[in-house]
């Protein structure tokens, strides 16, 4: 048995323990970010080993690298155990989270300036939540490391955040709270219901869950995964959540929490109820373009920064829901293979455009774009960030969000033509991203404006923070063979369930 | 070895009748509260003696008491937590020349001996005994701080309802009586079986779960507990959450549930059926608490009706071990509904523990019990602060702390029977209490201080009492399996005894 997945969360779970004490005790201010920055690191360094190993040994069609399996509870009639395992489902997730982290970490530097022990400590607990969440194979595990994530998640809202932090803090607790606590009713269900009592998603996966008991858990997962998206109607707090965070946490909060969502509905939705999600999958897809267009829609009309960039994960997300049930319908893989590369490049992209926001707002004093302005002459380095970061966001080459959505566009026409409609989300999103970058960077700056006067341009490092969320972006226009081709054969698993004739 | 108990017996009367005359040696202070410790000690140090020593002889006692797995466990945690509310007492009592302690410390030896008893109950009249044993002393304690009008108030509603509770038991047991001609528990529960067709069966059954109802304090029988909890010293406050409802819930578990396997309330059957009637109740206690405690003002109450609502929680297993009682098929999610149950009870006199002695601190400390008292706490008492929080967030169900762990076996045990909505009705509850629970943690993390924000000093005697439920909150959350296989060697057999 391997140890990697355990590594990947202990670092980050001893590092929090460790930054927190150690910077308690000397210097908290500047020893922090560095101690923290060294554990995130480490944990980067092993996710990276594990990626590549996922991507070096591809596990087979339904099976997982790097397993692992400890006994937790075990008694006659009950039992639960820590089964970890990476695929191709898994490993980028893994990974774009070690980098998210890293970054996010970085940012921070400049960007948080109160408490600094704490927020790192909570920073890591957030990172080692996110990579139990990612790799654990039993269901109530998965739900345990899901819930870990929201609590510190509330304590950096509501501590570090904006002026409404701790109404955005307690919003978001309660909704996402609700959320996962109905798909926990879900997983639930499933223990009396199947004839081997347990919560192994890989058994479970070959055990083949009854039709009749789908329905219900496969509504209670997915509602879990509305809230965390989110999905309209249940995103209310999101936009309080993403604009009140500060914005390294935004990278965390937005990058990589809304992908517990398209993980869970790929692996629990589509892998353990086929069925039903194959005989609802239209209504999924009705809701899942709809979001696409809501969340673009209402993303033009906002005028903060960070409320614009909330919105369109909104809409993004909406495309990982589409592609994923997509492949459900149509047994074409490509769906899946798009949204699993959407989740990575949105996870950059995202956490990029939001650091940058922090940084206009630091510089500025504020982030409402009609008091913006004049960028492009006063800071041009933060203007220039702003546009290309912008570009990864709205899905433009040579970024591979473009491919990403191409490719979830494409396998949604194989399932429903009418879908090609969903062509006009980038494009709407293109539309206000230009405005937004016209109104902020080429306009001259409002006369009455003097709090949207960016006083210094971003430092070169905190320049490279943002750049560095970037490159990976671009490489993986080239290399995204890196992401698609361990990812081909969970996608195929997921449309075999169905259309191969496995368990149909 | 029945012995053991004896030992545990001995010790809690010679503190329950010897401390009172230090009162008259001039001797107030805090020695009497440190022998009533000693003599808890040796009470949990023998009955833990006894539980190890795997013995389930009665002698000598005859058929009074019947030292079982679930005996001992009730027994081990009513004195666990009797333990704890006494060791905080030290701090929350004022121990001065005019106080009265040594009967503060008199009358909750007597309460704590009369839980142990009732754990151990076999007999119907021994029941009620004990269950008076433990009662009375409590409504005098509800009442200690007699110049306070809110404490006068709290005693006088709990004592007037406790006693109607007691008058009810009682017309039970010569119901019951009437019908077997027998107070032995299991003799009664076997007889009452045979006799489906009397209604009057059905009515003896109805009027224990009402007796009981009272001290478990679920919904309707709850109206005495939020005053009581907020009347009363605080700790007293901790005991009726974390004791002596729990003494209710034994109670409930030997008689209302033996008898369950009458199944039926009456001879035609239907929708009157015990698991019915018990699925009504959960769902409306635990409705109802969570909704009651979300418009509180006061954190006392506010635990007050928390707690209501936990009880809505444990009902869950209660109802899916009934319904295993008459349908064998679901005797796998009998014992996980019972194990389930136990456990959470087990989980919640640790939480509420917690929650009410950190309350009765800030209580002591800032002068306010309101929820404006708790604003910028985590600066001004973090132990205290961080205790709370851990307490409230096991009460919500978050992992991986003790409370997520029994809700699991819980819900998951019902999910699979008819009563599958009280798994769905819980988890919404479960969602909505974060409405409060993650109110006051904001309160005490995110908002500053009102007025003075100064550190305020925390005894280190009491840092410890609430070290000790904290460790214990995370550590039965991060190794829940033998808490869980204690709960499950608890369970009574299934089919009646």
């Amino acid at each position: 048995m391997s140890y990697v997945l355990s590594l990947l969360i202990l670092v980050p779970l001893l590092g929090s323990g460790a930054t927190f004490v150690l910077s308690s005790l000397g210097g908290g201010r500047k020893t922090a970010p560095y101690l923290a920055a060294a554990f995130a690191g480490a944990t980067l360094v092993v996710a990276g080993y594990a990626f590549f190993w996922a991507y070096s040994h591809t596990p087979a069609l339904g099976t997982y690298a790097l397993m692992e399996d400890h006994q937790w509870i075990t008694l006659p009639g009950f039992g639960v155990d820590i089964m970890l395992g990476l695929d191709g489902l898994s490993a980028p997730l893994v990974l774009a989270s070690g980098i998210v982290a890293v970054l996010s970490i970085l940012s921070s530097r400049t960007l948080i300036d109160k408490e600094e022990p704490a927020y790192y400590a909570l920073l890591l607990l957030v990172l080692a939540s996110v990579m139990g969440a990612f790799t654990s194979l039993n269901l109530v595990v998965f739900y345990l490391f899901w819930e870990l994530t929201l609590i510190p998640m509330f304590f950096l809202i509501g501590i570090w955040g904006g002026d409404r932090r701790k109404y955005a803090a307690l919003k978001f607790i309660i909704f996402t709270f609700a959320g996962s606590a109905v798909m926990l009713l879900g997983f639930l269900a499933l223990y009396f219901g199947v004839s081997l009592s347990t919560f192994d998603i890989p058994e479970l996966a070959n055990l083949g869950i009854p039709v009749g008991l789908q329905y219900l858990p496969l509504l209670a997962v997915f509602v879990g995964c509305a809230v965390e998206l989110p999905v309209f109607p249940f995103h209310s707090w999101q936009p309080d959540a993403y604009e009140q965070a500060p914005a390294p946490v935004n990278s965390l909060l937005s990058g990589i929490l809304p992908k517990f969502a398209g993980y869970a509905v790929i692996r629990i939705a589509l892998g353990l109820f086929p069925q039903a999600a194959y005989q609802y999958a239209w209504a999924f897809i009705v809701v899942a373009v709809f979001s696409m267009f809501y969340g673009a829609v209402v993303a033009l009309l906002q005028s903060d920064l960070k409320r614009m960039f909330a919105y369109t994960s909104i809409s993004h997300m909406g495309f990982v829901l589409f592609g994923a049930f997509a492949t459900v319908l149509s047994g074409n893989p490509l769906g899946i293979e798009g949204a699993i590369l959407l989740m990575f490049t949105h996870a950059l992209a995202t956490s990029s455009v939001f650091t940058i926001s922090g940084f206009v707002e630091k510089q500025s004093g504020t982030r409402k774009i009609p008091l913006l302005g004049g960028m492009g002459q006063r800071v041009p380095l933060m203007a220039a960030l702003l546009a290309v970061a912008s570009s990864a966001e709205m899905g433009i080459p040579p970024f591979a969000s473009f491919l990403a959505e191409l490719m979830v566009v494409s396998g949604g026409i194989s399932a429903y033509a009418w879908t090609a409609v969903t062509v006009l989300v980038p494009v709407i999103t293109g539309g206000y991203f230009l405005w937004m970058l016209k109104r902020v960077i080429i306009d001259p700056l409002p006369s009455a404006a003097d709090p949207g006067r960016a006083v210094e341009d971003v430092s070169r490092v905190d320049a490279t923070v943002v750049a560095l969320y970037l490159v990976p972006l671009v490489l993986l226009t080239v290399f995204s063979f890196l992401i698609l081709s361990p990812a081909a054969p969970v996608a195929q698993w997921t449309a075999n369930l169905v259309h191969g004739g496995l368990h149909a | 070895m029945a012995d053991y108990i004896l030992f545990a017996v001995v010790a809690l009367s010679a503190a329950a009748l010897g401390v009172p005359f230090l009162q008259y040696a001039g001797r107030r202070g805090n020695l009497p509260g440190y022998l009533l410790v000693a003599a808890l000690l040796v009470a949990l140090a023998s009955t833990i003696l006894n539980a190890t020593s795997g013995s389930t002889s009665s002698a000598p006692f005859g058929s009074l008491l019947a030292s079982d797995s679930l005996g001992n466990l009730f027994a081990i945690l009513t004195l666990f937590v009797t333990l704890f509310v006494a060791a905080a007492s030290l701090t929350l009592v004022p121990s001065g020349k005019s106080s009265n302690t040594p009967f503060y410390y008199s009358l909750l030896s007597f309460a704590a001996l009369g839980m142990l008893l009732i754990s151990y109950s076999a007999d119907l009249l021994m029941l009620f005994v004990s269950w008076e044993l433990m009662s009375i002393p409590t409504y005098a304690l509800a009442g200690f701080q007699k110049d306070r009008e809110e404490s006068n108030e709290a005693a006088v509603k709990y004592a007037v309802l406790g006693a109607l509770s007691s008058a009810i038991i009682l017309y039970a047991i010569s119901l019951t009586y009437g019908l077997t001609g027998t107070t032995n528990i299991a003799a009664a529960a076997a007889s009452l079986g045979s006799q489906l067709t009397d209604p009057v069966a059905g009515l003896a059954v109805l009027l224990f779960i009402v007796g009981f109802g009272f001290k478990m304090s679920i919904v309707p029988f709850h109206m005495w507990a939020p005053d009581a909890y907020e009347g009363a010293p605080t700790p007293i406050a901790a005991l009726f959450a974390a004791g002596t409802k729990k003494a209710g819930f034994v109670a409930a578990i030997r008689v209302v549930l033996a008898i369950s396997t009458v199944y039926s309330l009456t001879p035609q059957g239907g929708l009157f059926t015990i698991p019915n009637v018990l699925a009504v109740l959960a769902i409306a206690t635990m409705t109802l608490g969570n909704l009651a405690a979300l418009t509180q003002k006061s954190v006392t109450r506010l635990l007050a009706y928390s707690s209501i609502a936990q009880a809505g929680y444990i009902l869950i297993g209660f109802v899916v071990y009934s319904y295993g009682q008459g349908n064998p098929a679901f005797a796998q999610q009998a014992e996980l509904g019972m194990t389930g149950a136990l456990f959470h009870i087990i989980n919640h006199s640790v939480m509420k523990g917690a929650a009410f002695l950190g309350a009765g601190l800030v209580i002591l400390k800032l002068g306010s019990g309101s929820v404006e008292a708790f604003n910028g706490l985590g600066r001004r008492m973090p132990v205290t602060a961080f205790a709370m929080a851990i307490s409230f967030l096991a009460l919500a169900g978050v992992p991986p702390l003790s409370g997520f762990w029994s809700k699991l076996l819980l819900f998951t045990s019902v999910l699979n029977t008819p009563y599958a909505w009280l798994a769905v009705a819980g988890v919404l509850n479960s969602a909505l209490s974060m409405g409060y629970y993650g109110w006051v943690i904001k309160r005490m993390y995110l908002d500053e201080p009102d007025g003075e924000a100064s550190r305020v000093l925390e005894p280190t005697s009491f840092v410890l009492v609430l070290g000790v439920l904290v460790a214990l909150i995370i550590a039965f959350g991060l190794f829940p399996g033998p808490v869980i296989s204690l709960s499950r060697d608890a369970v009574p057999a299934l089919g009646g005894p």
